[in-house]
């Protein structure tokens, strides 16, 4: 080697030495905490749209007059507390003194009052509410009165719901705001401010803590409830789209924490000891195969009830999370297991050894002639998709005469609110998933009403579960809802609006430096660096 | 020449407005409901056609391209209907990066792939030449995303020289903003590199056959100064028109670059938008796009009479 290639070579090693100073690791002990949502956060008002990113957000900028805990007990937030007169037809709640909005104006019970009636016209169960509500008034500043027809039970875990949408409290400029309209401005008084002039829709959305929020004095953080303590002073939620990307990121110390990873990057990530994997909700959620109840096939209950024996919850969670039976669960009913109301009624044709040969009995039996059928999936999100594949793949098997359509989600989401046959592009099957709290109990469980035309897309007509579900809001106590919730269960297992699939859990990758991380869902309060 | 190119500006118009009638109807017609996107599971039917009715979604096919041609010649290219900013924000929001990743990518591949392509040209068929050609058969075939995803395990994961993901903006310096490019850069970069070197390549072998070339060496010139003042000359038409072509394979490459490095780019505008169904945002990226299209068109036009004092417009 001749000197000027040897000095060469130490010139370009050197550089190349030189070079790992530019890696941009995060700091330790920074008060920056990175994270990688689920999906883009595109609108920033949790009422208009119930996408779980946009209640995310609405976590981190409005707080709640109530909480819910981990064992959905509602505990009060921003509310004192309530008392109760009338034989429950009057319900006063007060508001613990000097809450403020971010804009510096004091949270008043007017506030409350516009922002109870703005979700009491989108959510499943504020609908429910406003049905047995005169009126919703401030009485002063600081106490919110709601004047019933009768008395509604559900009343304060209405008030502390954590999904779909939850009753956030805004200023009553901004919720005075047509329910169908989008709000324009992210102001509420939650421990987090939003960072307008850092928003940028599908790359970064900023927010900083709020340094006058005042947490409730008692209680232990759980899910919604309790002390929420901002810790960083700023979240910075990145999007990024590519799986892989997220991962490397997340390895090098750009990120803190990656909500979705999916089971193969999981696999990848397990084994850096910076990381945890871990439950981001400790409840798993529920996949389902949805029947379109208005056209043959699937309109005669037979031959809903003649896929039965075929169906294996293991399958299509294995197709979902991966082989590891500690991620899912089978013997899913209608209810997210684990909590109140789940329970074992009507699942005995979903247990035992599966048969294709007796599914394709019950299909002569109940007179298939080979109509069309059509299912519908997405490619683009994972677990319906997965779900799916294993469904077409499932009903071709039966001698079903399938045609199976993949499209991203945009597609499906307008596709499966047609009504019309398949001959005239209708459909007949889809799968889907929901959160496990879509699924604890009947007032958001759009899949188990049975009201017909107005239900969410199969459309079927099952009296009596919808007389049911009238009960259940009126149940004075836990025991009677289980009651109500067992016949709910028995009833659906034989009309099978939908067949539950079975149920998984998402599982999240996060620095192991993070703690106090709250379960649940991605939220921000009490996550500290070690 | 000047009104030759007031005359190309004022026929990108009519070019303007059929892509405009084009992407509004190929909307209109396609699958998707933004409002059942932004309803949700629980909306019933009466919520939807509410939202759809607030968007505006629920007229006419004429009434609505009407409106929205009518803002397009005052300049307003419409509000999102996900983010309710306006589209002119979220593309300004959006540019930069893009742009960073095209000028930087631009100049690596033209930097590079002129001199590869000079150079297999004047070692035709030794091994230097069959490299050359071996590399640009290597970029053709080799997708983006491949490449990115190599780049970023190497130079990212395992070494620690270079960030994953991310765009920093040039206004927090040079190095910062640089750091961010140099991998997607040299990821899109590589179809581009391989397009210019080959036609590079292939031109200068002709050229170089030529009698004015003979007549060069005859002189004295030496190689250096036959290949990239004569030669290179001479090749320039061919090699600045596929540059040009290239910048559309640029936009193309740049929305999957875009979601490999997580470059907040109008690529990745274009696909969430797409996905989302938010017209608005779509109708005013693809508008942008055309109308770079024919610029740069005009602008390579009017480069050949650089390169060819016999080109008069």
């Amino acid at each position: 080697m001749q000197r000027r290639d040897l000095m060469k070579s130490a010139a370009i090693g050197a550089a190349a030495a030189a070079l790992p100073r530019f890696a941009i690791a995060q700091p330790a002990g920074n008060r920056v905490v990175k994270f990688v949502p689920q999906a883009n956060l595109t609108s920033l008002d949790p009422i208009w749209t119930t996408a779980n990113i946009t209640r995310n957000h609405g976590y981190m900028v409005f707080d709640t007059l109530y909480g819910m805990t981990a064992d959905f007990q509602a505990t009060p937030q921003m509310a004192e507390g309530h008392v109760i007169e009338d034989d429950g037809k009057s319900v006063t709640i007060t508001l613990r003194p000097n809450l403020r909005f971010h804009d510096g104006e004091p949270v008043r019970a007017a506030d409350c009052a516009a922002s109870v009636k703005r979700w009491m016209k989108r959510s499943p169960i504020g609908q429910k509410l406003e049905t047995f509500t005169d009126a919703v008034e401030a009485v002063d500043d600081r106490r919110l009165r709601f004047r019933l027809k009768r008395a509604f039970p559900m009343l304060i875990q209405a008030l502390a719901q954590v999904s779909n949408s939850p009753p956030f409290i805004m200023p009553e400029r901004l919720a005075n705001t047509d329910a169908f309209t989008q709000i324009r401005e992210a102001i509420g008084s939650g421990p987090f401010r939003f960072k307008a002039d850092e928003f940028n829709s599908g790359s970064r959305v900023v927010y900083e803590k709020n340094a006058n929020y005042v947490p409730v004095a008692s209680g232990t953080p759980s899910l919604t409830a309790g002390p929420k303590t901002p810790h960083f002073d700023r979240v910075e939620w990145e999007i990024i789209v590519d799986a892989a990307t997220a991962a490397a990121a997340l390895q090098t110390g750009e990120i803190d924490w990656y909500e979705q990873p999916n089971p193969e990057i999981q696999t990848m990530l397990r084994r850096n000891r910076q990381l945890v994997i871990e439950e981001i909700d400790p409840l798993p959620l529920t996949g389902i195969l949805r029947f379109n109840h208005l056209h043959p096939p699937f309109n005669d209950k037979k031959l809903r009830q003649a896929l039965l024996p075929a169906i294996s919850q293991a399958d299509f969670m294995s197709a979902v999370v991966g082989p590891d039976p500690s991620v899912y669960g089978v013997d899913v009913g209608l209810f997210t297991p684990g909590t109140p109301l789940a329970n074992d009624a009507g699942l005995a044709p979903l247990r035992g050894p599966r048969s294709l040969d007796r599914a394709k009995a019950l299909m002569r039996e109940a007179g298939y002639t080979n109509q069309p059928m059509r299912l519908i999936a997405p490619t683009d999100i994972l677990a319906p998709s997965a779900m799916s594949q294993v469904g077409a793949d499932l009903v071709q098997r039966l001698g079903f005469n399938t045609d199976a359509v993949f499209a991203d989600w945009g597609t499906v989401v307008q596709r499966r609110t047609s009504r019309e046959p398949v001959e005239r592009g209708g459909w007949s099957m889809l799968f889907t998933s929901f959160s496990s709290f879509d699924f604890v109990d009947p007032a958001a469980h759009f899949p188990l009403r049975g009201n017909g035309t107005q239900a969410w897309p199969g459309w079927p007509t099952i009296p009596r579960l919808e007389e049911l579900r009238d009960a259940w809001f009126l149940a004075p106590d836990l025991a009677a809802q289980q009651v109500i919730a067992r016949e709910m269960q028995t009833i659906a297992m034989d009309e099978l609006p939908y067949i539950p699939v079975g149920a998984y859990k998402s599982l999240t990758a996060i620095r192991r430096d993070l703690t106090g991380r709250v379960k649940g869902m991605a939220l921000f309060w009490n996550l500290r660096r070690a | 020449m000047f009104a030759y190119t007031v005359r190309r500006v004022l026929a990108t118009i009519p070019v303007m407005a059929i892509v405009a009638l084009f992407v509004f109807s190929l909307l209109y017609l396609a699958p998707g409901d933004p409002a059942a996107v932004i309803a949700g599971d629980q909306a019933t039917p009466q919520d939807v056609e509410r939202i759809r009715a607030s968007l505006g979604l629920d007229r006419p096919y004429l009434v609505r391209f009407g409106e929205w041609a009518f803002r397009i010649i005052q300049g307003d290219l419409g509000v999102s209907i996900f983010t309710n900013l306006p589209v002119t924000t979220m593309i300004a929001q959006r540019i930069e990066p893009t742009l960073s990743l095209m000028v930087i990518t631009l100049c690596l591949a033209v930097c590079i792939a002129i001199p590869m392509g000079v150079i297999a040209a004047w070692k035709q068929g030794t091994i230097i030449d069959r490299a050359v050609m071996g590399f640009a058969v290597l970029g053709f075939s080799v997708p983006v995303f491949v490449v990115g995803y190599v780049l970023a395990y190497v130079f990212a994961l395992e070494l620690d020289w270079l960030p994953v993901q991310g765009y920093t903006p040039f206004a927090r310096g040079f190095w910062p903003w640089l750091e961010n490019l140099i991998l997607p850069a040299i990821a899109l970069g590589g179809v581009y590199i391989a397009l210019i070197a080959r036609i590079t390549r292939a031109t200068m072998l002709e050229v170089l056959q030529q009698d004015y070339i003979r007549t060069a060496r005859a002189k004295g010139v030496g190689q250096k100064g036959v290949l990239f003042l004569h030669a290179l000359k001479n090749a320039a038409v061919p090699i600045v028109t596929v540059i040009g072509i290239g910048i559309a394979l640029l936009i193309g490459g740049a929305v999957v670059t875009e979601s490999v490095f997580a470059i907040p780019g109008l690529g990745r505008l274009t696909v969430d938008a797409i996905l989302r169904r938010d017209y608005p945002v779509i109708q005013g990226v693809v508008l942008l796009f055309s109308f770079v299209y024919v610029l740069v068109n005009l602008v390579i036009d009017l480069a050949y009479t650089l390169f060819d004092p016999r080109i008069r417009y």
